[in-house]
């Protein structure tokens, strides 16, 4: 018998979890501390129901953004898409008439569509995605303004806004669905056979090549995959404002990326973290909610996101340092 | 020391090699030609169809003084991605430095170029700040801008409510006004002096040159272009790449400050908004003009080509009554038709074993 | 039944990499392919297991069919396994995922993770190896990580598996268990292929060998009982193994050390390091991947930091904190192994990758002139005999041979007097490799001290005046060179052997 055993399995399958330990930790905290400081407004029905509501849409746009930084890329579009599905969705609903159900199918079914064309171009042009995404953002911000220029839809299907202010149990319709997505996202990067092929073209091109997987698809599908998520996060916003215009998703973008960072997602690909970047974007909803509360004027709120995005990358930095000097 | 060191003579010591292959591409397929052949297929596309396109004053002369702003937005990111970073956040590196400027003008009561200079300081040292905190850390450039970004987009917003009137300086330092309205022909006798030009315009300009000189020709340049093609290589061949780091990030930042001043003085006022729409133009001038992503290679002139070429589709599908909202459409669509064909090019080039431009 | 790779040919850039190498598999045997560095070996592995397409040439496998792989995994459905000599894992992967990577256990779509465990499981117990198979790839050791590429292979049930120096990082007993399973495998009637440096291994569980030289097979499938250990060394290196006469001036054994280190700790690892290169001294330091070598040059030019002990330069004490001081301050040069990623800038021009180290030396008020550099260029293409197409040529442009010139030619633009090379001819052929080494004794007659770090026992052989032995961060022996390979050659294995923990 060899000594090749590896005597620390426990510490190390734990190393991936401590972001996440770590903020579910701050979040705990964050909201006892609000709790406490705003003499338990924050703990009243209402309050976490409105705190829960608008987390749906800065989850989806967090996850859409993992997806592809699983693969080592970025989509710069997803704020812009967001808005498009969105106005297409209530489009498809007042113009066309289509039931709610449909017009709600169309918007995601556009955003998936989009997503696969960033993948496309991506992969046949091999240019950087950074770039390409740049391109049809630019593109998409104008689509935007070409459903119904500067106008507003409003007073769409009566059963769709009831179903975005409606919740169960105090528990938001809408935030129940951002979460059984998120859960299929989860259980797609860790148990789908496909979900694992897209981290490990992101983990290691090469040597996923050598087993098999065509990295080109995992681009493509990874494309895919943040574009749905984003026309998710389109009709969910149909739903939950009760009126749409083209401005929807101007503030989207950097949101979508501060969420997964924040959540411990490596920017080089490879790793992603679900609980991480939706226990992110409920910090920076709780964030909100403190500003809300003290009356601390919003920009207080964009310092600190700064600073804490910086922070999280910072200690990700030096954890990888001092792991890698112990060798 | 004499070198005595044995000459070899290149035929014993080497296989045969290739043919040579610096065999530069034809003269057509430069791409800075190629823009410019663009730009002058459009401009007399947009006058044909619009022939207030060659309007002096209704349209040349405010595209050259939204020019000068892009020109240097867009140099202001050249620096970052000649070290193969990027720099996020310029839009509010430039409204913190026109703050400071404002500031100065107002409650301090500097003439116009104290605080100016004033004002290129501060957003140097914002710059030097993302420098030095890429370069100790190692954090991507990405997320290290990102962070910046959304920390002064507050910082910024705060400062004007806090310390300014609400969302601006009213104050009007001596020289501001004429800079923004007047232009080279009110100086001039009769018509000497050709076409206006808005006195903006040479600010610019001698930005885009010295920023060229720096990178052709001087030592720093040389060393900041190196540091962004291999830094590991960069590093072991004595160059100080933590020093060109911070430098390089300190010339974006101080580039974004001129940039956010050419605007103040269009708009008349400094203001917390300054720099808002920066960020996609900073990009699509050195992208459009073949400054490359990954580092190391970087082209002024194309710079300056990819910015005119924005301009004028903006300018020419404004006149053709398209919303400016929706006139991004094209913009895009012309980002990856541009950058498809540059890849084509090289594509190309790579098989007919020529040196890529 | 057998497995022929025929007359292969490939390609690079100016360099022909295999010129007609030919290799024969039959079922049940384990064949050793052997050359040295440069030779071919890696280049026909990766043709073989579908990572490169070859230029000429053909592959027929065991069941006739002549094959034409898209892709690694064509190969691998082949019935081709390898373990490379690269890690090739997935970082965030545990063991079991990394090494059920090519075939995972699917159901439904989902993988299966029980089956994937057991897989993994079987392949390690295979060659007697325990591993937690949950654990992140990226926490093992570099040991660990090549036990599970082997495992990665195993699992691939293949007739032909070629392992490529997979002993690199093991130790004796690891290596041990793994040669068992290659005598199970030739057992089951499959065919093993061995490229290893360690001549001892092969002799020990190899039957055949072919040995490449220059990209072509000298010997072809030939039984190895019929070769003498020395008889196989001097099919590999050829000519060469004659060790060159060079006319080397003598050194003044009592000038001050250019160069000497007492005492040294570094951060690295290394304990108690004394060394002395006078100028003029060709110092050579032998050992096995892993023994050091490159990480004190590291130390020496300021990139990990010495923790005690001395380094002085002619003479004086000194404090090295980075390579600018190194190169500017004392003149010390380091000629990098890894030329590709750290000794040229390949995307950049040939003025720029010589002038590098000199621009604070020619620039006028911070300008420096094109025609400056020109002629540095001039100056040193011409010295160094290479070949280049005009000053703006792009460095990777250049053939493996004149790169490694380049790279050389930026420390001899600096005026640097000591120079640390560390291997210098890895994948060079052997005519340039020898001008390479006239080079290198030319400088050292101009007074240049040098300190030289190869695996390459002739090449240590014919230039250092003498070797220096380490093992595992420490300087284990000095062996005076008197330039006769065979003694020399003995007495530094002998202390290298001497030196290997004989256990984990």
């Amino acid at each position: 018998m060899t000594t090749t055993d590896l005597d620390e399995p426990a510490r190390s399958r734990f190393s991936a979890h401590t972001t996440e330990f770590t903020l579910a930790g701050i979040a705990a905290l964050g909201y006892v501390v609000l709790a406490a400081t705003t003499h338990g407004s924050v703990l009243s029905g209402d309050t976490i129901t409105a705190i829960l509501r608008f987390l749906a849409v800065p989850m989806m746009v967090g996850l859409s953004q993992m997806a592809v930084l699983a693969v080592g890329q970025m989509n710069l579009s997803v704020g812009v898409l967001t808005g498009f599905t969105a106005m297409a969705s209530a489009w498809l609903m007042v113009q066309v008439g289509l039931p709610a159900w449909l017009a709600v199918a169309g918007g995601v079914l556009i955003g998936a569509g989009i997503g696969l064309v960033n993948g496309l171009i991506v992969v046949f042009t091999r240019i950087n995605g950074f770039v390409v995404t740049l391109a049809t953002m630019t593109i998409i911000d104008g689509l935007r303004f070409g459903v119904h220029g500067t106008g507003t839809y409003q007073h769409y299907s009566a059963g769709l806004v009831a179903l975005g202010q409606g919740a169960v149990l105090g528990v938001p319709d809408v935030f129940i669905l951002a979460v059984l997505v998120a859960v299929a996202v989860a259980v797609f990067f860790r148990r789908a056979a496909l979900g694992r092929q897209l981290l490990a073209s992101g983990g290691n091109p090469f040597a996923a090549r050598l087993s098999g997987v065509s990295n080109d698809r995992s681009l493509v599908i990874a494309h895919l995959i943040s574009g749905l998520l984003a026309g998710v996060a389109g009709v969910i916003t149909v739903a939950l404002s009760g009126s749409v215009n083209a401005t929807v998703g101007d503030d989207l973008l950097l949101p979508s990326f501060a969420a997964p960072i924040i959540g411990g997602v490596a920017l080089a690909g490879g790793v992603v973290s679900v609980v991480g970047t939706c226990l992110a974007a409920l910090i920076v909803r709780l964030v909100d909610v403190a500003q809300a509360q003290y009356s601390i004027n919003p920009e207080w709120v964009d310092l600190i996101i700064g600073a804490v995005v910086l922070g999280a990358v910072l200690v990700t930095q030096l954890r990888l340092g001092r792991r890698r000097r112990g060798r | 020391m004499t070198q005595h060191t044995p000459t070899l003579s290149p035929e014993r010591s080497e296989l045969p090699s290739p043919p040579a292959r610096a065999r530069a591409l034809p003269f057509w397929a430069n791409p800075r030609l190629g823009l410019l052949v663009v730009i002058v297929v459009l401009v007399v596309v947009f006058a044909a169809a619009r022939p207030a396109f060659l309007n002096v004053g209704l349209t040349i002369v405010p595209m050259q003084s939204d020019l000068s702003v892009f020109v240097v937005v867009g140099l202001a990111q050249l620096a970052a991605l000649s070290l193969g970073h990027m720099n996020l956040a310029i839009g509010p590196t430039a409204a913190f430095a026109m703050f400071a400027m404002g500031w100065a003008c107002q409650d301090l009561h500097a003439p116009l170029l104290v605080g100016l200079l004033f004002g290129l300081a501060v957003g140097g040292l914002v710059g030097a700040a993302a420098g030095w905190t890429v370069a100790t850390t190692g954090v991507n450039s990405f997320v290290v801008t990102l962070a910046l970004n959304f920390a002064l987009l507050g910082v910024v917003s705060l400062l004007y409510s806090g310390v300014g009137d609400g969302v601006a300086f009213s104050v009007h330092p001596a020289g501001m006004d004429t800079l923004r309205d007047n232009t080279f022909s009110d100086y001039c006798v009769g018509n000497v002096c050709g076409p206006p030009v808005p006195l903006v315009v040479p600010i610019a300009v001698v930005a885009a040159v010295i920023v060229a000189i720096l990178y052709r020709r001087s030592r720093l340049g040389r060393e900041i272009l190196m540091t962004g093609a291999n830094v590991k290589a960069a590093e072991l061949s004595a160059i100080p790449t933590h020093r060109r780091i911070v430098q390089a990030h300190l010339l974006s930042g101080l580039l974004a400050g001129l940039a956010g001043f050419l605007l103040a003085v269009d708009n008349g006022a400094f203001s917390a908004d300054i720099g808002s729409q920066f960020l996609l133009p900073s990009f699509l001038g050195p992208i459009l003009g073949g400054t490359a992503l990954a580092g190391g290679a970087v082209s002024v002139l194309g710079t300056v080509l990819g910015a005119t070429l924005t301009e004028v589709v903006q300018t020419g599908l404004n006149l053709l009554q398209f919303q400016v909202e929706k006139s991004k459409i094209y913009i895009g669509i012309v980002l990856l038709l541009a950058l498809s064909l540059d890849r084509a090019r090289h594509v190309i080039a790579h098989r007919r074993g020529g040196r890529p431009a | 039944m057998t497995f022929v790779a025929e007359k292969l040919v490939k390609t690079f850039p100016g360099v022909r990499a295999l010129d007609g190498a030919t290799l024969e598999l039959a079922p049940g045997s384990v064949h050793a392919l052997l050359g040295e560095n440069g030779a071919g070996k890696s280049t026909l592995i990766k043709i073989i297991t579908g990572v490169y397409q070859p230029d000429g040439g053909r592959i027929v496998l065991p069941d006739g069919r002549e094959a034409r792989f898209g892709g690694p995994h064509d190969a691998q459905r082949a019935g081709i396994g390898v373990v490379h000599q690269e890690r090739n894992l997935i970082p965030a992967f545990s063991v079991a995922e990394n090494i059920a990577l090519s075939a995972v256990p699917k159901r439904l779509g989902f993988v299966d993770r029980t089956a994937m465990r057991d897989i993994a499981r079987r392949c390690l117990a295979e060659f007697d190896v325990r591993l937690d198979v949950d654990a992140p790839v990226h926490t093992l050791s570099v040991a660990q990580m090549q036990l599970v590429e082997i495992a990665k292979a195993l699992a691939v049930d293949s007739n032909v598996l070629l392992l490529d120096e997979p002993t690199a990082s093991l130790t004796a007993e690891e290596a041990d268990h793994l040669f068992t399973v290659v005598r199970r495998l030739r057992a089951a009637n499959r065919s093993v292929v061995l490229v290893s440096h360690k001549l001892e291994e092969v002799f020990a569980v190899a039957d055949t060998v072919t040995v490449l030289r220059d990209g072509r097979s000298i010997a072809e499938a030939r039984p190895l009982a019929d070769y003498t250990r020395d008889q196989i060394v001097d099919l590999m290196v050829g000519r060469t193994h004659q060790v060159v006469e060079l006319t080397r001036s003598d050194v003044d054994v009592t000038a001050t050390p250019a160069l000497e280190l007492s005492g040294v700790d570094t951060a690295a690892g290394h304990r108690d390091v004394s060394l002395a290169v006078r100028p003029g001294e060709i110092v050579g330091m032998y050992g096995l991947v892993g023994a050091g070598r490159s990480e004190l040059a590291r130390a020496i030019l300021g990139l990990d930091r010495i923790t005690a002990g001395t380094v002085r330069v002619h003479g004086a004490p000194v404090r090295i904190g980075s390579v600018r001081d190194a190169v500017h301050d004392h003149r010390i040069g380091y000629v990098t192994e890894n030329r590709k990623e750290e000794g040229v800038f390949l995307e950049q021009p040939l003025t720029r990758n010589i002038a590098v180290t000199v621009w604070r030396r020619i620039a006028r008020l911070g300008m420096i002139r094109r025609r400056d550099e020109e002629d540095l260029v001039r100056t040193y293409a011409d010295r160094l005999g290479m070949r280049i197409a005009g000053p703006a040529q792009l460095a990777g442009q250049l053939s493996g041979g004149n790169q490694q010139k380049l790279s050389l030619a930026k420390w001899l633009a600096a005026d640097c007097d000591i120079l640390v090379i560390d291997e210098p001819t890895v994948g060079i052929d052997v005519r340039t490799r020898a001008a390479f080494h006239d080079l290198i004794a030319g400088l050292a007659g101009t007074g240049v001290a040098i300190l030289l770090i190869s695996s390459d026992l002739p090449e240590m052989i014919t230039m250092a005046d003498r070797i220096l032995v380490m093992s595992d961060y420490r300087i284990v022996g000095e062996v005076a060179n008197d330039h006769r390979y065979e003694p020399t050659s003995q007495a530094v294995i002998r202390m290298i052997h001497a030196a290997t923990p004989a256990s984990a």
